[in-house]
């Protein structure tokens, strides 16, 4: 014991020594937490303007605005938000520069504690945005910094990307909220796969063209609608692709977890598949100098709402002729993508570059440098097999 | 005898010691540098042609030090080919060792202050670190051994584990085609595969302290086998999860991978967290075996006390890990050991076996 | 060429700081070196000391009664406490005296056994005797045919007579007998067989050692019938002697284990051993250790259980703690309850102990590396609970914890001192009032009271009460390192202990010695307890004769 309490006062003494000589020790109550970053094309707002004319200002372009998620707020600034009967967990904090890196540092002349980026969660950027600037130079920090995590994940707004960040349920903060989001790909194959960083970089890099998945906003509301392309030789933001070409696109793939598909059967009515299991193989192929694809789809599935009250579920006939209807919805959806792929866009999100390189990696290495235009050429031909396996538990 | 003054190791530790000695900041580095060689993913079939020439190599190692039973390659070089050229190569192995020591010492300073400590001077963890591994070394060789004893199997789960969880990002389309460009990049990516095996030369003086000199082989096999496969498992694993265009692009692929992705629900969210800890502990095995066996070296061949020796490497593997001023120059140093590695990979052991050979069979001399 | 090597030339700096990594390196080498002598210099000059001492002059009793009586009573009749007695013996016509010490003779057989007998019933006995007046057959004499008591020793010399009375013997001079009787045993009072209250266990024998050593060396002998269980009596101190025992196991001790035991016991040199804590720290093999390097137990079962395993027990009279020698780290986390119980429980109680201990260790430390350092490891939602709740700490993290758990550690020590109806309470209260308020006035998180206090449970789960203090100590060691480099610090601090515990002996055993040097078949008792049918080997590390339990 003796020997216990002399070490305590030894420790308290060098504690206090230690206490002045950590280098890197910054108490995290000291830093601001940013879950979300928002690009948006540069556009002052307006607290900015007046700062700027009260003489703060530096040498910039004004290239495009920054908006960083600030989770949680102070709590004296949560206090003073309260009188106004809005308990907010967030704040929101925007400036307009050139360089992120630069917007970044200059939070710190805004507020009292620097900003850290450990727990960036998502970034959005303006489809305005990603159609004036190569991505690849917008991601560049991100990519570089040794904060944020590769785990990051990035997407497209159709609006202003700021606007995404705003929530009408104060008790929310919309950037877990998109990050949570994402995990719903089981319930519908609208939600597309999420790009992290580490897979951007990957696609940046291979110059090939990509999705990011696009949130649509409004008034507090969002809502993941459809994705934007980006093109891989100027990695600009190209088009988007709606709800139902994402969706068809997951069926390309295979990678759909789950879903549905409605459509109308022969008298009109409305009846939906529920996706089971969803599988996919595409094989390319070459013949002389022609390539083309070839994509079996199989899936398994259930008829899980029918309006129409003259069919009998259980009969197997009416099952078949579902599964035609069906099978035809989808392939009509298939058209509309491939139409969007190859003639309006000219590009190829789906994959097919990788199944080509992986079985003819000589053929790929001579038309890698402009496969988006060697694809809008190539002919795709689909086979779509899908089977109702069961009724659910009501036979009418 | 209860009470055991001399300085030998079991076999088991002699496997351990190799590994930990072999693996190091190449768990880091690899991916890069192999896929930067070959551009291809096929540089999982790189590791493994590495892999099998090292444990070649490696074995005639074995089978040379088998020959001078107690002797470490700092005393029967002198024997085989006198005593200055034994000393010259003496030296050369004890330079070698001396800069991978500070080079290991860098690359650790350098993720640290990457991602752990930013802000902190690269002197206050470079010191304290390699303090800690003088007072390990002064324990001696069994002392050592038994500390990477008890790291060992923890470091070795948590990687595994690692890797295992970043199973989800697993997409074999990754490593696909198989040889989609022929086999000539497996051979360009073969010059820096064998570069991570670096430290595998530590058999020739490890077999003078084994307590069954005998079962060197298989304590080799095991000793370069289990960081042969873990850096097959790096490799696979990281290209795997992460294409070969952004391992490319990444300065760290591995750390990469693993802050890819997020567990929640676990109480580590984030597993570079455990990554790094134990990664940092393996470095230190790392560097504290370089050290010892440079110090041995010294006190061999100069016939100095080992304590002044471990004392008077403290400065100098500092000035050589502070070195290289950028990044750059650190990645340099790297390939410049790898290659120095190769030098003295097939100088020592082959060179040696030959001339040694030859003076037996050919001079009939008695060595 | 040459201006690519100037380039590359460190600089003065560089060069200042690699001297001065060794400078400070030398400099804690030689602190260490030094105190270490200073140790064994003390224990040289001590030696010396008691050579000188040996000499001390061995007087025999006369025949002369009144001598020998005056003798005696100049030695020791300074004491207040000792009484002479004397009397008659009426038919043999000679003077005897009883001496005793006040308190520790056995009144009854006094009285009874020898002063009736010699003062009355020897007259029919010895009248047929001739030979009466022969001094030497004097003694043997009433040894043999007079006096019905059952120890009866006889004692020539002066000193060691003076000696044994005053631990309690009753001497018997007769005249013109050369010799005194010592009669009786030591009588004293000793207090009840108790459950040890330092290792209390659910299941498992209430029973634990008195401070009689007699008492508990039956203990030994009466947890089963064996005759391989030798005890081998000691005297240590040099001023105030006290009897040291060592017990083994004849057939599977190590014999030069036992040899060390020995040669270190017999270099004890000290006045007075007051507590077997003396002893351990006598014969430690590093006095600068944190760890103990030989486990206290109040408890038979355990010794015993450890005998058995080739190990040594070193007990001292006087005190319920015995000693087992030598020690290992996996040791201080078992508990005897883990053989009782059946293995599974067993082997998740032990794991469960394996957590505890880490966390008791490391907890804090790690609490200060990530909240001071590394933002960025922990989960999301946990760091911005943790940044809601910190808001208006007034203090960096190492000084909040310090705050914390040093006000534990007092409650923890005043515990111990309180009256035993307070101090639960006393605890409670103090534990719960202080994190409490101390969090209400925004001193410290309640997310560090929670690991402060996980802190304090863990390391009141460890079995041995002395391991639990080496990780308390150390506990403040790594918060210090954490709150220097951060995860750094700790994992520096981790490989310190881990050095520290690879060279680290005790009795010539490798401290951590399943886990290294690697002993597979000891992992059976290591993590997990093996089902018993498994454990049918003796523990390798001990090197015993005999290798099989069955």
């Amino acid at each position: 014991m003796y020997r216990c309490k002399n070490l305590l006062t030894l420790l308290l003494l060098s504690s206090l020594v230690v206490t002045q000589g950590c280098w890197s020790s910054k108490e995290i109550e000291d830093l601001s937490v940013y879950a979300g970053l928002a690009l948006d094309v540069g556009e002052r707002p307006e607290v900015e303007r007046n700062l700027e004319r009260e003489g703060a200002t530096y040498y910039k372009k004004n290239l495009l605005t920054a908006t960083i998620q600030i989770v949680p707020i102070k709590s004296f600034e949560r206090q003073e938000k309260s009188s106004e009967k809005q308990l907010l967990k967030y704040s929101n904090l925007r400036l307009t520069g050139d360089s992120v890196f630069e917007i970044m540092r200059q939070y710190s002349t805004r507020r009292e504690r620097p900003v850290i980026g450990h727990h960036l969660k998502v970034i959005v950027v303006s489809t305005k945005l990603a159609q004036q600037n190569q991505m690849d130079q917008l991601m560049d920090f991100v990519l570089r910094d040794n904060d944020i995590r590769p785990s990051c994940r990035v997407f497209l707004s159709k609006g202003k990307a700021y606007d995404t960040f705003i929530s009408n349920q104060p008790e929310e903060v919309p950037a877990f909220r998109i990050n949570s989001m994402t995990q719903n790909r089981y319930r519908t194959n609208k939600v597309m796969k999420d790009v992290n960083l580490t897979q951007l970089d990957g696609l940046l890099h291979s110059q090939q063209s990509f999705l990011l998945q696009n949130i649509v906003s409004t008034k507090g509301e969002i809502e993941f609608s459809g994705a934007g392309i980006i093109k891989g030789e100027t990695s600009k933001w190209i088009g988007d692709l709606n709800q139902e070409n994402v969706e068809s696109l997951s069926w390309i793939q295979g990678t759909g977890q789950g879903g549905v598909i409605k459509s109308y059967d022969w008298r009109n009515k409305n009846i939906t598949y529920e996706i089971k299991s969803m599988h996919s193989k595409t094989t390319a192929k070459l013949q002389g100098d022609a390539i083309s694809f070839h994509v079996a789809i199989e899936s398994n599935g259930r008829l899980i709402e029918n309006w129409d009250t003259k069919e009998n579920p259980s009969e197997l006939a009416y099952l078949e002729g579902a599964e035609k209807v069906f099978e035809e919805r989808l392939t009509t959806m298939l058209d509309h993508l491939m139409r969007k792929m190859q003639s309006k866009y000219k590009v190829d999100v789906a994959g097919f570059g990788k199944v080509l390189s992986i079985k003819y990696p000589k053929k790929w290495k001579s038309v890698k440098d402009n496969w988006d235009e060697v694809f809008s050429q190539v002919p795709v031909t689909f086979e779509v097999k899908l089977t109702i396996t069961d009724f659910g538990s009501s036979t009418e | 005898m209860f009470i055991r003054n001399d300085d030998k190791i079991t076999t088991t530790q002699t496997s351990i010691f190799i590994t930990d000695t072999v693996l190091g900041a190449g768990i880091l580095t690899l991916p890069r540098g192999v896929i930067e060689a070959a551009k291809t993913p096929d540089v999982w079939l790189s590791v493994l042609l590495g892999g099998f020439i090292v444990i070649m190599v490696t074995m005639v190692m074995v089978k040379l030090s088998q020959q001078f039973p107690n002797h470490t390659v700092y005393q029967y070089s002198k024997r085989i080919v006198g005593t200055i050229p034994g000393g010259i190569l003496g030296v050369c192995l004890i330079g070698y060792y001396i800069i991978i020591a500070g080079f290991e010492v860098r690359i650790f300073a350098e993720i640290t202050m990457y991602y752990l400590l930013e802000g902190t001077p690269i002197w206050a963890i470079i010191i304290p670190f390699i303090w800690v591994g003088t007072y390990i070394c002064f324990g001696g060789i069994n002392a050592i051994a038994r500390v990477f004893q008890i790291i060992f199997p923890i470091s070795i789960f948590i990687l595994v584990l690692s890797y295992f969880l970043s199973i989800r990002l697993f997409d074999i389309d990754n490593l696909r085609p198989v040889l989609g460009e022929g086999v000539l990049p497996v051979f360009k990516g073969l010059k820096s595969t064998v570069l991570i095996f670096t430290g595998c030369e530590v058999i020739m003086t490890l077999v003078a302290h084994m307590q069954h000199p005998e079962r060197a082989v298989r304590a080799t096999f095991a000793g370069i086998g289990i960081p042969f496969v873990l850096y097959l498992m790096t490799v696979i694993v990281v290209v795997g999860g992460m294409s070969v265009d952004s391992v490319m692009n990444s300065t760290w692929p591995t750390i990469d991978l693993l802050r890819s992705f997020e567990i929640t629900g676990l109480i580590f969210e984030r597993f570079e967290f455990p990554f790094l800890v134990i990664w940092m502990m393996q470095l230190f095995c790392n560097f504290t075996s370089f050290y010892f066996n440079a110090s041995l070296g010294i006190s061999q061949v100069f016939r100095l006390k080992i304590h002044p020796v471990i004392f008077g490497l403290i400065p100098v593997i500092f000035i050589t890990t502070m070195l290289p001023e950028r990044i750059n120059d650190v990645f340099k140093l790297g390939d410049t050991i790898g290659k120095m590695g190769i030098f003295l990979f097939f100088l020592v052991p082959v060179l040696l076996t030959v001339i040694l050979l030859f003076r037996k069979k050919v001079l009939n001399h008695h060595v | 060429m040459w201006s690519v090597i100037i380039s590359h030339l460190p600089n003065w700096k560089v060069c200042a700081q690699a001297i001065l990594s060794l400078v400070i390196a030398i400099g804690f080498y030689y602190l260490n070196k030094y105190m270490r002598s200073l140790v064994e210099k003390k224990n040289a000059s001590a030696q010396k000391a008691r050579k000188g001492q040996h000499l001390a002059a061995h007087t025999n009793l006369s025949d002369h009664y009144k001598d020998n009586l005056q003798a005696i009573k100049q030695a020791i009749s300074s004491n207040s406490d000792v009484h002479f007695r004397e009397f008659q013996i009426a038919e043999l016509h000679a003077r005897a005296t009883l001496i005793f010490v006040d308190g520790m003779q056995n009144e009854e057989l006094i009285s009874k056994y020898v002063m009736k007998i010699l003062m009355a019933d020897v007259k029919q006995a010895a009248s047929d005797r001739s030979h009466l007046f022969d001094p030497l057959e004097l003694a043997s004499y009433l040894q043999d045919e007079v006096l019905p008591v059952c120890e009866v020793y006889e004692a020539a010399e002066l000193h060691g007579l003076n000696q044994s009375i005053l631990m309690g013997f009753t001497a018997l001079l007769v005249e013109g007998m050369p010799h005194a009787l010592l009669i009786g045993s030591l009588g004293m009072t000793t207090r009840a067989i108790n459950e040890p209250s330092s290792e209390a266990l659910l299941r498992g024998p209430r029973i634990g050692f008195t401070e009689v050593l007699s008492e508990n060396t039956s203990m030994l002998r009466r947890q089963g019938y064996s005759e391989e269980l030798e005890i081998n009596m000691y005297e240590v101190g040099t001023r105030i002697k006290r009897k040291l025992v060592i017990a083994y196991m004849k057939d599977i001790v190590n014999p030069d284990l036992l040899q060390e035991v020995r040669d270190r016991i017999g270099k004890i040199n000290m006045d007075f051993i007051a507590e077997s804590g003396y002893v351990e720290q006598l014969i430690e093999d590093d006095y600068l250790s944190p760890f103990q390097q030989s486990q206290n137990t109040e408890r038979p079962d355990r010794v015993i259980s450890g005998l058995l395993e080739g190990r040594i027990a070193i007990l001292l009279d006087g005190t319920p703690f015995a000693l087992i020698v030598p020690v290992t780290f996996s040791m201080l986390l078992q508990s005897p309850e883990d053989y009782y119980d059946r293995w599974l429980p067993g082997t998740l109680l032990r794991m469960l102990r394996f957590f505890a201990a880490f966390l008791a260790l490391m907890a804090p430390a790690l609490y200060i590396s990530f909240i001071s350092f590394h933002p960025g490891l922990i989960p999301t939602e946990l760091a911005v609970t943790i940044i809601e709740t910190r808001q208006g700490v007034p203090f960096p993290s190492l000084i909040e914890v310090m705050i914390l758990e040093i006000s534990i550690e007092i409650l923890r020590e005043a515990g111990i001192r309180l009256p035993k109806p307070i101090g639960p309470a006393m605890g409670i209260v103090g534990g719960l009032i202080i994190g409490e308020a101390a969090v209400q006035a925004g001193i410290v998180s309640p997310f560090l009271v929670i690991v402060v206090a996980v802190t304090a449970i863990s390391s009141f789960s460890i079995p041995v009460y002395s391991a639990g203090i080496t990780l308390r100590i150390l506990r403040f060691g790594g918060m210090l390192c954490a709150a220097v480099l951060g995860m750094f610090g700790t994992i520096l601090f981790i490989l310190i202990i881990c050095g520290h515990l690879s060279k680290l002996k005790s009795f010539g055993v490798p401290y951590v010695t399943p886990i290294s040097p690697f002993r597979l078949n000891d992992w059976k008792d290591l993590f997990l307890r093996a089902p018993l049918p498994f454990m049918n080997k003796r523990p390798d590390m001990m090197k015993t004769q005999d290798k099989k339990r069955r």
